[in-house]
């Protein structure tokens, strides 16, 4: 059973902006895959709805001026059936591809993912290691904010009510750079993670890591960046040592909680051991890149 | 092997294209001009008097038409077995002890309303004054003196022990070369079947209050409205839509009873559909059983005795308990003759969600216990399991520890055998030898276990097991059409086009020729229950008696010539109170399984890569459902294994919506599922076939607990094996510390 609801359509990006700014607890809606299920709950969090759904600014996967760009209303289906995020954002193609199941992908959308911030919110560790920013508009005007300061804690982030997230960029790897994701969940389709992670590694010509990202999820209140985990790969090469330290190094970062999912002893130990199977990986590919 | 015609074939399902196409409805589909809506208030708490409830507010609320509470319950009480649980519970009904709830899923009260919302509403403004109760959530507490009570009539909270006494224990364990003793802990396990409760009631035609539901028995279904309304069977009906699934949970009554309730007593059509999580709160679950045991064999690796004690958890009320440990009981010492057995069963009541009826009905919790001893002598014998059970398994003629023999027709050996074959393993001059597998991934560890198992089919322990059908033909020189009046369930397995095709088979015509009524009380006698396998077999003999019949009549120029027949199965005969002698079953199928399992040494997650099931069924009658139903087994008792994890905690489901409690996907089924169908008769059963969509759950669980031994050395003796369980005990193996 829904609860009763008003709703509001706008046909265009600026009474989109107007109703926000009139009322803010109107509830922009896209997929609905986290919006219906919380009303269904009983967590109705404004009782007016707006599908923002048809408004073309929200669309769109480009690559211009060094950047990727896509508009918050991407879905995580358009997402995966997208060569440019396949090509450029490799991360993000394997969060979209274990993502929920088919059918959720056809509806969520990267902006309700982010917007919702879920501590276990697939797209945000694949985003993170990418450096992507967010862009949110209102009335008032536009402001980017890299994706780390967005996110504030469970279901939290810098969003005012007011504000819409437009869209999501982030530049283009530099060369002899390689990145990956792994989902870690208790079964293989429409599940939630028991963690995630994400790997960047990007690299100067002698193979020494010159930049790491090192981004974690469902291990605390929020998805997190492992940042001493990243600093101690700075310089080095990938060995064995350097990874495995790494890997310690964002175990340590967790802050994980026990659930009917796992313990948080077990998150803790398995973001080690996925850190360093991901960093392994992203070395062998690396390497493979530099030899071809 | 005989030539049929109709049977044996893979016709296409009679439901496929209504169903792929949406056209079929379901209960939750069903609508009347002018229904009202029903919610119900469950108890949400696990033990506790409602002192008094006051439902003015709801009564008042917009769009409400009716609230209905224990006072307007003629006879308040129902039950399979025991008629030990409340319709409604609260003060003020014509049944003692009814104003005490004793598990979260007791329903209070009926808000009946125009829409489904104003019910919602209207139960939320209902107001009770609770005295909680202390509460029992472990049966070991639960049999401590001083502990809670849950039913006068069973003191200590026992509501059920079984027993064996067989042989001499003391000779036995003097003969013994060697003792295994194992405790192995077995979880709960929800049905989670695609289609919660739901259904419409009204009065028909004819005034008589019917109910339109997904159950699995018609006729059980009307005799307990009947006893709660207290009207006799004529003024009541209860007819069968299509069935979402089934698995054994919907026996117990659900929304049955408060559909007959609310339209009896608001005189108008009245609808309910359950949200998943009333679905998961709301029935039975399979039981968690403790099963300590022990077990000896010989130098040569023969069985010399066993003893078991198994603890089963209740819930709060009977439902199916008392049978459901009866199989349990006879099953614990596995298809093996067991020359010296001590057996007892138990089943306490406590505060958690009632055990009922789920697949295998028992047979998986005692075959755990039973297979895992089994792989573990072979392992203390140093002999390979699958010579180890060739040196045991039962064969015809040979005593169960009841005293009797398996009835004719017993192919456990051949069934193990071809499993074994199928699976890799060699049979040489020196007995058998387990197969070579294919190396493993970096930080993985793979391994091979194996497990067998023996199900009845059919009611046991004395029940008179009997099935009703009829038969019209309908031509002139020949026969042009066939009708068949059958109540048997189908659950979704496919049991209506089997029905058909053994018709067809029967009579001597095409399958386009018959024509199926079904599941109705007003068009049917009893055709029992669609549980204990017995579906084909029952109907299937109850088919072929009343096209006999009608074939008879048609030759007698009777036009249309009708036959009617009521199939009453082989008598069996309940446990001896003393020794526990009895002839427990009249027909029983046999299944073997090998699993192959990676485990990942550092996460503790468990990859089912193949699993192989060799089932009799003693006569495929429709291969590709066959297949069906022992590949869906398969894949539900991975989940039983591996994955199905429903947390309760003081009694309350902590996971009761599927995003929590979950169960395998498309894509976390095995790699391989190869299913070996052998086809050796039972000299009774209808075409020769044995029921068979219970058993290939049974032996999963213990082979791949044993392939994970196989794989990394350790038992685990319960289960779900999720990969922080499993991770925990890897970090304490030595064996298994991930490599530096």
């Amino acid at each position: 059973m829904l609860p009763d609801y008003d709703s509001l359509a706008p046909a265009t990006w600026a009474e989109a902006l107007a109703a926000l700014a009139a009322q803010p607890d109107v509830v922009p809606i896209a997929g609905g895959t986290n919006v219906v299920v919380g009303m269904r709950a009983g967590e109705l969090r404004g009782r007016t709805l707006m599908d923002i759904n048809r408004l073309p600014e929200l669309h769109g996967i480009r690559v211009s001026d060094g950047h990727v760009v896509i508009g918050g209303g991407t879905t995580v289906a358009e997402l995966l059936a997208s060569p440019a995020i396949t090509e450029h954002a490799y991360p993000l193609h394997q969060a979209a591809a274990a993502f929920a199941n088919p059918l959720v992908r056809n509806r969520a959308t990267i902006g309700g993912n982010l917007v919702d911030a879920s501590p276990a919110a697939d797209t945000y560790p694949p985003l993170l290691v990418l450096d992507a920013e967010v862009e949110l508009v209102s009335l008032h005007g536009v402001r980017w904010l890299p994706l780390d300061q967005f996110v504030l804690g469970v279901n939290q982030t810098e969003r005012r009510p007011e504000e819409l997230l437009r869209s999501v960029r982030w530049p283009l790897a530099p060369e002899r750079s390689a990145g990956l994701h792994h989902k870690l969940a208790l079964r293989k389709g429409t599940a939630c993670s028991v963690m995630s992670a994400a790997v960047r590694v990007d690299t100067d010509q002698l193979g020494r890591c010159t930049a790491a990202r090192i981004a974690l999820g469902a291990v605390a209140p929020r998805p997190i960046r492992a940042h001493e985990a990243e600093q101690s790969l700075v310089g080095e090469s990938l060995t064995e040592v350097t990874i495995r330290r790494a890997a310690q190094l964002a175990g340590q970062a967790c802050r994980p909680i026990d659930d009917v999912r796992s313990s948080a002893a077990y998150r803790r130990r398995v973001a080690e051991v996925v850190v360093r199977r991901l960093l392994t990986a992203v070395d062998l590919e690396l390497k493979e890149g530099a030899q071809a | 092997m005989a030539v049929y015609h109709a049977v044996g074939a893979s016709a296409p399902r009679t439901d496929a294209l209504g169903k792929v196409t949406g056209r079929t409805p379901f209960p939750g589909d069903l609508v009347m001009e002018g229904m009202l809506h029903i919610k119900i208030l469950f108890a949400g708490r696990p033990h506790a008097r409602i002192v008094r409830i006051d439902t003015s507010a709801a009564q008042a609320a917009p769009g409400v038409v009716a609230v209905l509470t224990a006072r307007d319950v003629p006879v308040n009480e129902y039950g399979l077995i025991v008629p030990d649980q409340p319709v409604l519970c609260g003060p003020g009904s014509s049944k003692s002890g009814a104003d005490v709830v004793r598990w979260e899923g007791d329903q209070v009260a009926l808000v009946v309303a125009d829409t489904e919302e104003q019910a919602a509403a209207g139960r939320d403004l209902i107001s009770i004054e609770w005295e909680e109760l202390p509460a029992v959530f472990w049966v070991n507490e639960a049999t401590q003196p001083g502990a809670p009570q849950l039913h006068p009539g069973s003191p200590g909270n026992q509501l059920v022990h079984w027993l064996i006494r067989w042989g001499e224990m003391e000779a036995g364990w003097a003969a013994s070369a060697v003792i295994v003793e194992g405790e192995y802990q077995t979880p709960f396990q929800e049905h989670a079947y695609l289609q919660p409760e739901a259904g419409l009631g009204y009065l028909d035609e004819s005034g008589r209050v019917t109910v339109q539901v997904a159950g699995q028995w018609t006729h059980e279904d009307r005799k307990q409205i009947c006893h709660a309304l207290n009207l006799p069977e004529g003024q009541v009906r209860v007819v069968y839509p299509a069935i979402g699934g089934a698995f054994g949970g919907r026996e117990d009554m659900s929304v049955q009873i408060v559909l007959a309730l609310a339209a009896w007593r608001t005189g108008r059509p009245v609808k309910i559909v359950w949200s998943r999580e009333e679905s998961i709160i709301g029935h039975p679950k399979r039981h968690p059983m403790t099963i300590r045991t022990r077990w000896g064999a010989d130098r040569d690796g023969r069985l010399t005795a066993v003893e078991a004690t198994t603890w089963a958890d209740a819930g709060a009320y009977a439902s199916t308990t008392t049978k459901v440990l009866g199989n349990a009981n006879l099953m614990v010492t596995g298809p093996y003759r067991v020359p010296n057995a001590r057996v007892d069963t138990y089943g306490i009541y406590t505060n958690n969600p009632p055990g009922g009826a789920f697949r295998g009905f028992g047979g998986p919790q005692a075959a755990f216990a039973a297979e895992s001893q089994m792989n573990k002598l072979a392992q203390a014998l140093g002999l390979d399991p699958v010579e180890l059970r060739m040196r045991n398994l039962l064969e015809d003629g040979d005593l169960m520890p009841v005293g009797t023999p398996l009835p004719p027709g017993v192919t456990i050996r051949q069934v193990t055998e071809r499993c074994a074959l199928e699976a890799g393993w060699k049979h040489g001059d020196d007995g058998w030898s387990r197969p070579d597998l294919a190396g493993p991934a970096p930080q993985r560890a793979r391994g091979i276990g194996i497990g067998c198992a023996f199900k009845n089919v059919g009611f046991s322990f004395g029940y008179p097991e009997q099935s009703w059908a009829k038969i019209e033909l309908i031509g002139g020189r020949q026969i042009e059409r066939v009708v068949l009046y059958q109540a048997g369930a189908d659950v979704g397995q496919g049991a209506h086009t089997v029905m058909m095709q053994m018709a067809a088979e029967a009579v001597g015509v095409p399958l386009e020729r018959v024509r199926l009524v079904p599941s109705d009380t007003a068009t049917s006698l009893n055709s029992g229950t669609t549980s204990a396998s017995r579906l084909s077999f029952m109907s299937g003999n109850a088919i072929r008696g009343a096209a006999e019949r009608a074939l008879v009549a048609w030759q007698g120029e009777e036009r249309p010539a009708v036959g009617e027949y009521l199939y009453r199965a082989p008598a069996t005969t309940p446990y001896d109170p003393q020794t526990g002698a009895c002839e427990p079953n009249f027909a029983y199928g046999y299944v073997a399984q090998a699993a192959e399992v990676e485990v990942d040494l550092e996460t503790g997650q468990i990859r089912l890569i193949r699993v192989i099931s060799t089932n009799d069924v003693g006569r495929a009658l429709n291969p590709q459902q066959v297949e069906g139903q022992i590949e869906g087994s398969v894949v539900q008792a991975q989940g039983y294994v591996l994955l199905e994890n429903l947390v309760v905690e003081g009694g309350r489901v902590r996971t009761p919506h599927l995003s929590t409690y979950l169960i395998p996907t498309v894509l976390d089924v095995p790699d391989e599922i190869r299913t070996v169908v052998l086809e050796l008769a039972d000299p009774r059963g209808p075409f020769g076939a044995r029921g068979m969509a219970e058993m290939p759950f049974l032996p999963l669980a213990p082979a791949v607990t044993a392939a994970v031994h196989d794989a990394v050395g350790i038992w685990f003796d319960s289960f779900p094996l999720t990969p922080d369980r499993v991770w925990r005990r890897l970090q304490a193996s030595e064996h298994c510390r991930p490599r530096p």
